[in-house]
């Protein structure tokens, strides 16, 4: 939670220009986009209930082969 | 990446609907609003730079993955991104266990005080402390207000467009806070 006090030190609350260049980075942020949105998806073995379920589709799946045999 | 060229060319809401289909346009609208989104974040964290600067780009990491769901409705494309930082810093608050400090200036909660007719002379620093207790102990969303209009320095139609509200509806809500902040205090003396 924030609380608010009285700025006793007189820090300034405004940024300065060059605290504005210093965090300004396109490149970081499309770098953290792409990492998040693409690169970021788990691979489905790797997905304990995606695998299951893909193991359970098989299972059912060959049931089915094997009694049309 | 860096905006792609002749983005100079075209208009806002161009812009706008090039980033729905290509993300790389979207450089030229973080240019143009990074540094006032900074600003905003950096002041409500109380001057924090490396969280203002995170929580930024968290920001127009938000706007970048749901630019295709905004809608213009006249609204200033800012407003959107205000009320992305407003709800990713609001979100750091309450994720925090302890307490975060926000300093502020004597200069601001003496607007407060001033409005909300407490004082229109000289303010001990007791009682400027009495007053930002009693702002601390406001329910979230009245602070946010409060935060907004006076230490912010926002406009009333500012805030309206960040809340989606009319302007007249800002200006009740904040006068309705300002009436309680005034009750409080007669009370406590």
């Amino acid at each position: 939670m924030r609380k608010f006090t009285l700025n006793k030190d007189k820090k300034d609350l405004n940024p300065s220009e060059a605290q504005i260049k210093r965090q300004k980075d396109f490149s970081r942020l499309h770098h953290d986009y792409e990492k998040l949105t693409k690169r970021g998806k788990k691979p489905l073995f790797r997905d304990p209930k995606m695998f299951l379920f893909l193991l359970v589709i098989a299972i059912i799946l060959l049931l089915v082969f094997l009694g049309e045999i | 990446m860096a905006a792609k060229r002749n983005i100079t060319q075209h208009t806002e809401s161009e812009v706008i609907a090039l980033s729905k289909k290509d993300q790389s346009y979207f450089g030229a609208l973080y240019n143009k609003y990074f540094d006032q989104i900074f600003r905003f974040v950096f002041k409500r964290l109380g001057g924090d730079e490396d969280l203002a600067g995170d929580i930024t780009q968290q920001t127009f990491i938000k706007a970048m993955m749901n630019i295709e769901k905004y809608e213009d409705r006249g609204l200033p494309f800012s407003s959107w991104l205000y009320r992305i930082a407003q709800n990713e810093v609001s979100m750091h608050f309450r994720k925090l266990k302890k307490n975060f400090a926000v300093p502020i200036d004597e200069n601001r909660v003496i607007d407060v005080a001033v409005e909300a007719s407490l004082s229109t002379e000289y303010m001990t620093s007791d009682q400027q402390e009495q007053l930002v207790e009693m702002l601390n102990n406001l329910e979230g969303d009245h602070l946010d207000l409060i935060e907004l209009r006076f230490f912010q320095e926002m406009s009333f139609k500012q805030i309206a467009e960040i809340y989606k509200i009319s302007e007249a509806n800002a200006k009740m809500r904040t006068y309705r806070i300002l009436e309680r902040i005034n009750k409080m205090w007669k009370n406590d003396k």
